[in-house]
């Protein structure tokens, strides 16, 4: 597997490409799009450029496509603590299948509310009319829908939940070592998922973080072999250390968690001479999930500024803290 | 001495090849699965002023890759409007023979390496890093990454993407190394100073002619149709990036060279209206594959070089073919290629670049190319051996010549015979 991400869009080659920053002279792959006199792109298999030509013959001077907006009503399915909920959300199957891709998440609104009150939720199960996801209540947009009135506004697809996301999606017959922490364990549920339809054998180390461990039964009955720790710094990551050194060695790590768990783990990496790709779970703030707002923005080691919210690289290529 | 070459198309392999035989050890990138670049669908040399050209390299010590041309040419000493004494090289045949030239002659090539990445300090190239993540360190650089495509330019000043045979949607686009240096690059105009020309020929294929017009083709090597008064092409002789084939003749006449596939020369034609001329009623293209809705746009990049081809604003590269200038054609982007080639290993050295005398045509060439190009209206003009401004020149500065031994006494007379073929090392 190659071990260099190249900092790439997550949305090229999807229906939302090109998109609003395409309009506004500001692609983040297309030189041309940027308003420069040549091409000079990070190839990635299309021509942006064209995709904009045709994009405007099909729909004149229209903007890009926008993601889809659907009005529901979700349901409470279990919960797991008193501030972390279990819904299952109903949609359409054609919402429902454009979210199957690694990394995948949602914007969540109450229907009344205006737009900024839409947070980003990581999808955690896909089924053929519904979305299971599981949702902390933190801040006030995230408290605002489990009020009285349970009608929200589901706004989609995003993708770059991930960061890593080609590598999962690409590794197969591998050996996978999985860790998921605290709210970290959602999302730890649809990798493994993706990852076992590859053949690849996965090793979880679960823990609850500031809830509780509530994916472990999912991911043995999946066909993970599941370690539930009572904490990934004390005891999971020597538990890592160790595997990462047996051998077969690991083909990639996953990190579902914070950032102090992603951390942790390049730390532990460097404290036994070993650098494999990592995965890691993309935890910026999100606010327009299309590149304009900032919020999401940090800086590579490169010095480059990115947006997260499209820019796919790995998690290592941000310089700490930021 | 490592000598790096970005870019396989002719004037690539010549530089290779002279850097070669100069006493450098070579290595060659390719962004696709062949070398010849544009040379794979063009065919025509030795016609006009070229003979010379091709002559006096062959006198230099630079003739092998003249050679397989000769060794290839499906037909010689042809004829067709305003041009004489042309051969054909067969375009379908000619790359394997030109790899395992360069092969024996121990040049490291390295195909689907596209470059996309240089490491630089200063000025100075260190190395160049290619999508597949290799890395090649060298003392000397030679840009010979062409000034053609990719999509977004084609798209930008032609009719888009004519899906041609530089297959950028495959192997990704053409990346310049001078660009890559923050030097910036001219590019040529049309009459209309539309940036860019468009590529001045399509090859339909063979087996979809009518049995007369084939059998006729590969007899004669060319065909001339009359086109039906209806069909008018002369809107297009603009746009041609060959204004040695920008005649009326071409306008009113369909003209068809053998060249492994049957050579239109136009940029583009309407495959319907093609359909409507007799003996063309199932023909279809085989490069550029919508050759019915336009071709590719070159001349984007021109890095800004003096006669020893020298790139000014770095101080490790070379550049040939038409990185170094508008030129037209296989022996143009030669005889650059060799010279940029040879002087990449002086520079090395630290010996004095070797400048072509004006009294050759080669070097001529390239001094009234670079000095025309920064003139008014000079970026509109393309220059080539065969034809165009430059061969007037060429006959009225008495340059022009097909007599083999008289070449050979000027190229001597310069104390230049096999210069090409000497290890200065």
């Amino acid at each position: 597997m190659n071990d260099i991400l190249t900092a790439r869009c997550i949305d090229i080659n999807t229906p939302y490409c090109p998109c609003i920053l395409a309009d506004l002279n500001n692609c983040v792959h297309c030189s041309r799009l940027r308003g420069e006199d040549i091409c000079d792109c990070d190839w990635a298999g299309i021509c942006i450029y064209y995709e904009k030509y045709w994009q405007k013959k099909e729909v004149g001077d229209t903007k890009a496509k926008a993601r889809t907006q659907i009005e529901t009503e979700f349901e409470i399915c279990e919960q797991i603590s008193a501030d972390i909920f279990k819904i299952s959300i109903p949609v359409t199957s054609i919402f429902a299948s454009m979210l199957k891709k690694i990394g995948s998440f949602i914007f969540i609104k109450l229907i009344e509310d205006p737009d900024y009150f839409f947070f980003p939720v990581g999808i955690m199960k896909v089924g053929t009319e519904n979305l299971e996801v599981i949702i902390e209540k933190v801040g006030p947009k995230s408290k605002r829908i489990f009020g009285e009135k349970q009608k929200i506004c589901v706004k989609g697809p995003y993708y770059n939940g991930i960061l890593g996301q080609p590598w999962i999606e690409h590794v197969s017959y591998g050996k996978i070592i999985l860790i998921a922490g605290g709210m970290g364990q959602a999302p730890a549920i649809s990798i493994a998922e993706h990852l076992l339809t590859n053949h690849n054998i996965v090793t979880a180390i679960i823990a609850p973080g500031q809830s509780q461990v509530f994916a472990k039964e999912d991911l043995e009955k999946m066909g993970c072999e599941v370690f539930s720790v009572c904490s990934i710094r004390r005891v999971g990551i020597p538990m890592l250390k160790d595997l990462i050194l047996t051998e077969p060695k690991p083909d990639l790590i996953v990190s579902a968690g914070p950032d102090e768990q992603h951390y942790g783990i390049i730390d532990a990496m460097k404290n036994v001479n070993v650098n494999l790709p990592m995965a890691a779970t993309n935890n910026a703030t999100m606010c327009c999930g299309e590149g304009i707002c900032g919020s999401c923005k940090k800086v590579m080691h490169n010095g480059v500024m990115i947006p997260t919210c499209k820019l796919q690289t790995s998690f290592n290529q941000f310089k700490d803290n930021v | 001495m490592k000598v790096v070459v970005v870019g396989g198309g002719w004037s690539g392999c010549a530089a290779a090849l002279a850097a070669k035989k100069a006493g450098g050890d070579v290595v060659l990138l390719e962004r696709t699965d062949l070398l010849l670049g544009t040379g794979l669908v063009g065919g025509i040399f030795r016609n006009n002023g070229r003979y010379t050209a091709a002559q006096e390299a062959i006198e230099m010590g630079g003739g092998d890759l003249f050679d397989i041309m000769d060794e290839v040419s499906r037909h010689k000493s042809l004829n067709f409007p305003g041009h004489n004494h042309a051969s054909l090289y067969d375009v379908n045949k000619i790359e394997p023979y030109v790899r395992t030239l360069l092969e024996r002659n121990g040049i490291e090539v390295n195909l689907m390496n596209r470059m996309v990445r240089v490491k630089k300090y200063a000025k100075t190239i260190l190395a160049i890093i290619t999508d597949k993540e290799n890395e090649f360190a060298g003392d000397v650089f030679i840009d010979a990454t062409g000034t053609a495509g990719p999509m977004g330019n084609c798209l930008k000043y032609g009719n888009g993407c004519c899906m041609c045979v530089l297959r950028c949607p495959s192997f990704g686009p053409r990346i310049s190394l001078t660009a890559k240096m923050d030097i910036k690059e001219t590019m040529g105009q049309r009459d209309d100073g539309t940036p860019g020309a468009m590529s001045g020929a399509c090859k339909l294929n063979k087996a979809t002619l009518s049995p007369q017009i084939l059998e006729k083709l590969e007899r004669d090597g060319v065909v001339v149709v009359p086109l039906p008064e209806k069909i008018d092409k002369s809107s297009v002789l603009g746009k041609k990036a060959c204004t040695q084939y920008a005649l009326a003749d071409y306008a009113r006449n369909i003209i068809l060279l053998d060249t492994g596939h049957a050579k239109l020369m136009t940029p583009y034609f309407s495959l319907n209206d093609l359909r409507n001329i007799p003996g063309f009623e199932n023909v279809r293209y085989e490069d550029p594959y919508s050759g019915g809705n336009g071709n590719s746009i070159r001349y984007l990049g021109i890095a800004p070089s003096d006669d020893s081809l020298k790139v000014l604003g770095a101080d490790n590269l070379f550049c040939c073919g038409e990185k170094a200038g508008l030129l037209v054609g296989h022996t143009e982007a030669i005889i650059s290629g060799l010279l940029a080639g040879h002087n990449a290993v002086r520079h090395v050295l630290d010996m004095q670049y070797l400048q072509l005398p004006t009294k050759l045509a080669c070097g001529d060439f390239l001094e009234y190319m670079h000095g025309q190009m920064i003139k008014p209206n000079g970026l509109k003009v393309r220059y080539s051996f065969s034809g165009s401004t430059y061969f007037e020149r060429m006959k009225q500065l008495g340059l022009y010549t097909t007599h083999n031994e008289e070449i050979k006494s000027r190229v001597a007379a310069c104390n230049l015979s096999n210069i090409y073929s000497t290890c200065l090392v």
